[in-house]
């Protein structure tokens, strides 16, 4: 079998020329427009991020944002963080809300770090929210009630037990569940009123973080999380 | 209930072992024919016993039998007319569920090759068989051993539809009936349609791979195994690329963004094994007609076989974030890790070890030839796989891997694009002049004798194309090009490169595209002549002919020619969206511009569904130039259920353009609505249609005889007659 060494050596010429433009051009766009990507609470300490483009992702933090504004501001915390003054991430965003933006959702955005600590974001897409958060911070259930009337209509995070057999289905009267003090049911309760989805898994006796307020003797829940230990 | 279903995963897994055994027996300690026999009974037992566990299943899901974890964690609350399809569709919406599918129909594909290889059972045949039954039996024991992934999981209901699951011996609740089930975005026909197509053309592409390995092992380089294989890798290609289209609509109309492409990392992952599978195909045609290019379809098959367990890997290994992603368990990532790296290394070692037996017919007399474009084929469609292979995972590449190139950084779909459409414009060249380049080398005055006609078709095509590109496209981009300081899109679209190389991007697609259809459409043209001349056929019987008889050739034309429209569409709606947010006073008579369109505020309401979901909806005039376009009507859902909201885009259609609207918000102060204008939309879409056609006409049964044994002085097979 004859070989035309001449073709062949076009042949292998042209594909490395493919090669090294393919290769140059996706290294340096990729270097340019890739973002670091990592938790939240490490983008805020890193002063070197700032002005590059990041990748993290955090919960919608309730009421920081009306989805008419334009452009689309909101506030992120960690998703593992339950402290009430945990690091969080101001974003504006200009592109499309994604279809299920909301509260204590997860939302991942990508963008420019600023220097005052907003991202500029251009990409955003969102998941479902994650059921479990640390406990660590938020108030035990007996020290909120301890504080009595003080704490009516003021944003809490709170932790307590469920009560055994209190779990009722969405949408019945009365109290979604009743969280106690002890894993038994023993010790102060509080009926909890929620509305949206509980975190799969959560059952009689597990350990949950609440976001809320206490409201005339109810706690009006906004969000709903397991302790993150008992993963 | 569950447990039967475990009882025949146990069967199915032990049945596999059994063909396994009973083939490498057969072969390799010679006990013969007897044995062998007994490896197809087995195979077709692993059938039986997986399609017995998903009608149980099934029915589980149409009886609501909550004693299946997987049911309730997947069922459908839909009651609409389409209910009894997203209650099936609950088989493959969860992790477990779609690994059982997609075991399934690997059984199936096994199966079906076993029976039609089984009056010959040749020494190919049960090595290609036997390694299907390896990768079925992994299968099964990943759903076996690993409880994440085991679909059979049985829990009890209390009265209250507290889900209660025995753990560690203690009994415990887990959540509730009245929460749990089926995502609500799920619940659509093309998210129904979607997975199940992935995964015929994901467990087809096992078959390829497998017949390979048993090239390898039989140390034959004939081409019986590719006439063997053919037609289903065809086939599975096929179901391959209508799965990402379907996945492509689903996210353009429900997900609200307005696009239907985003460099997600699943949504590459089903790409991989699609663009090593172009090359495959193009492979095995040269390896059946000109007995070459037989490393490269050794290579392709293995490579194609490794990306496609590599995009489920990168799906349930969480590796990297993704809004499909499922959670990450740990037996997933190591069983596929396991069958990605040993497919990879069969695509290197294989043609190296067998180097003498896989020499193919291919020697290079000039660039200019048919070899070359094929070749450049399989470079790009090689290149293209495995890049974006790496780009999906790089920003999980951390600790050791840390210092490969980009790891770390997470990748935009703008580095995509920006490598994607100058490669893609000139993959569109090649696919448009192979064609009339003749075999070894084409002189030039040959060459411009067949370009001739055609070219005056693609200038014309060329011309319509311009004429839209001045009056629509470069006035979008110029208007938003002036918005990127406060606009997302508009950003992206001013990163992508200055505007000369933008607007050359999209011209030299255009010109592509033209050429690609009107140099394809040429070849029926003068195909239907010659025969009508030769045979004094009519020049319509010729074409029909043509269309009916050289079905492989003829399905492959077509699907050039839709590529070719797909990319017109890909100009448009790729490059040329129109894309901006604008809040109006909440008063009936309001009203915006938005490029060349006007908008009207006419009415907005909210009603309150049957099943207690709340669906908030307004109404919006649109004219343009004076002309009522349509009314169009986004809003959004409130489902009762779990409280999720979901946008509800819709969509108005011009034949030259779509109008794209999100309801983001709105109170008694004002509305806020995202309009995008996706041009030439239309064209991916029908060239999409095309390509499916096309490749489904190529795939078509041929009849007739099994191949069988190779006369190698000719390289021609000789078919029996089926026994």
């Amino acid at each position: 079998m004859y070989l035309n060494k001449r073709a062949q050596m076009r042949l292998i010429g042209v594909t490395a020329i493919i090669l090294l433009v393919v290769g140059a051009m996706v290294y340096y766009t990729g270097s340019t427009q890739g973002a670091y990507e990592g938790d939240l609470a490490s983008v805020v300490a890193d002063k070197s991020l700032v002005g590059k483009q990041v990748k993290v992702g955090g919960t919608v933090v309730a009421g920081s944002w009306d989805k008419k504004s334009n452009p689309m501001r909101f506030t992120i915390r960690g998703e593992k963080d339950t402290s009430t003054n945990g690091p969080t991430l101001k974003v504006v965003f200009t592109g499309t809300v994604p279809a299920t933006f909301g509260d204590g959702v997860v939302a991942i955005v990508t963008g420019k770090l600023g220097a005052d600590g907003t991202v500029e974001a251009t990409d955003m897409i969102t998941k479902c929210p994650s059921k479990y958060e640390s406990a660590t911070g938020a108030t035990p259930l007996a020290d909120l009630m301890g504080k009595g009337a003080s704490m009516e209509g003021k944003p809490v995070r709170v932790t307590g037990y469920v009560k055994p057999g209190s779990i009722a289905a969405a949408g019945t009267s009365g109290d979604r569940f009743v969280a106690a003090q002890n894993a038994d049911g023993s010790g102060t309760t509080l009926g909890v009123t929620f509305s949206a989805a509980l975190p799969d898994g959560m059952k009689d006796g597990s350990q949950v973080v609440m976001g809320g307020a206490l409201e005339q003797g109810k706690f009006v829940a906004t969000s709903v999380a397991l302790e993150a230990s008992q993963k | 209930m569950a447990t039967l279903g475990l009882l025949l995963l146990g069967i199915a897994f032990l049945a596999a072992i059994g063909a396994i055994a009973a083939f490498a027996l057969g072969k390799w300690a010679r006990m013969g024919d007897g044995m062998s026999k007994l490896g197809y009974y087995a195979t077709f037992s692993a059938a039986i016993a997986l399609t017995i566990a998903v009608v149980l299943m099934v029915v589980a899901f149409f009886t609501k039998d909550f004693t299946f974890q997987y049911v309730v964690e997947n069922h459908s609350p839909d009651t609409s007319s389409l209910a009894w399809l997203y209650t099936l569709s609950g088989l493959w919406a969860g992790r477990e569920g779609s690994f059982l599918f997609w075991a399934w129909l690997l059984s199936l594909f096994s199966a079906w090759v076993a029976y039609r290889r089984f009056s010959l059972r040749d020494a190919l045949s049960n090595m290609g068989i036997m390694v299907t039954n390896v990768v079925l039996m992994l299968f099964s024991a990943g759903m076996l051993f690993s409880e994440p992934n085991n679909p059979f999981k049985s829990v009890a209901i209390g009265s209250d539809g507290s889900i209660i699951k025995v753990i560690d011996g203690v009994s415990q609740v887990i959540g509730n009936t009245s929460t749990s089930g089926m995502n609500p975005l799920l619940q659509h026909w093309a998210m129904v349609v979607h997975p199940p197509t992935l995964f015929i053309g994901y467990a087809g592409l096992t078959i390829p791979f497998a017949f390979a390995v048993a090239a390898i092992i039989e140390n034959d380089g004939s081409k019986l195994w590719v006439e063997i294989v053919n037609r289903i890798t065809v086939f599975s290609w096929l179901f391959l690329g209508a799965g990402i289209g379907l996945g492509a609509i689903w996210a353009y109309v429900v997900l609200g963004w307005g696009g239907y492409w985003g460099w997600d990392p699943v949504e590459n992952a089903s790409l991989l094994p699609w663009l090593t599978g172009v090359g495959l195909l193009h492979s095995f045609t040269m390896y059946r007609k000109r007995d070459g290019f037989k490393k490269w379809a050794i290579s392709l098959s293995a490579v194609t076989f490794a990306l496609v367990i590599l995009g489920t890997f990168i799906t349930r290994s969480g590796i990297v974030q993704s809004v499909h992603a499922f959670e990450a368990d740990p037996v997933s990532l190591y069983l596929f890790l396991a069958m990605i790296l040993a497919a990879f290394a069969i695509a290197i070692a294989g043609p190296l070890l067998r180097g003498e037996t896989f020499k193919g017919n291919d020697e290079f007399e000039s660039l200019a030839g048919k070899e070359a474009a094929y070749y450049f084929n399989n470079v790009i469609m090689l290149v293209a796989g495995l890049l974006v292979a790496y780009l999906t995972i790089t920003s999980g590449l951390k600790g050791w891997l840390g210092w490969l190139p980009l790891a770390g950084k997470s990748i935009p779909p703008t580095t995509y694009d920006s490598v994607a459409r100058p490669v893609g414009v000139l993959y569109a060249f090649i696919i448009a002049v192979c064609p009339i380049l003749s075999w070894r080398t084409t002189d030039g005055p040959t060459f411009w004798n067949r370009l001739k006609w055609p070219l005056v078709g693609a200038l014309a095509l060329f011309g319509l194309l311009m004429m839209e590109f001045t009056t629509s496209l470069q006035p979008i981009y110029n208007k938003m090009i002036a918005l990127k300081a406060t606009n997302a899109a508009a950003l992206k679209m001013a990163s992508a490169g200055p505007a000369w190389y933008y607007s050359a991007i999209a011209i030299l697609g255009f010109v592509a595209a033209s050429l690609v259809i009107a140099v394809t459409v040429s070849m029926f043209v003068t195909g239907a002549k010659k025969r009508a001349e030769a045979r004094g056929e009519s020049f319509g019987a010729a074409l029909w002919n043509i269309l009916t008889k050289a079905r492989s050739q003829s399905g492959g034309y077509l699907a050039h020619i839709g590529i070719g429209i797909i990319l017109i569409g890909l100009v448009g709606s790729a490059m040329f969206v129109y894309d901006n947010t604008y809040t109006f006073p909440n008063k009936a008579g309001s009203q915006f511009q938005v490029d060349q369109y006007t908008f009207t505020f006419a009415s907005g309401q909210s009603r309150t569904l049957d099943n207690g979901n709340t669906v908030d909806e307004i109404a919006l005039d649109v004219t343009r130039g004076g002309k009522k376009v349509g009314t169009i009507t986004p809003g959004q859902t409130t489902f009762a259920a779990t409280q999720q909201t979901r946008t509800d885009a819709r969509v108005l259609s011009e034949p030259l353009r779509d109008i794209f609207v999100t309801m983001q918000g709105a109170d008694e102060n004002g509305v806020t609505v995202n309009v995008k204008i996706n041009p030439l939309i239309w064209f991916s879409w029908s060239g999409f249609i095309l390509l499916m056609l096309g490749t489904t006409l190529a795939s078509w049964p041929k009849g007739g005889a099994q191949p069988v044994a190779v006369d190698s002085r000719k390289g021609i097979s000789r078919k029996v007659a089926k026994r």
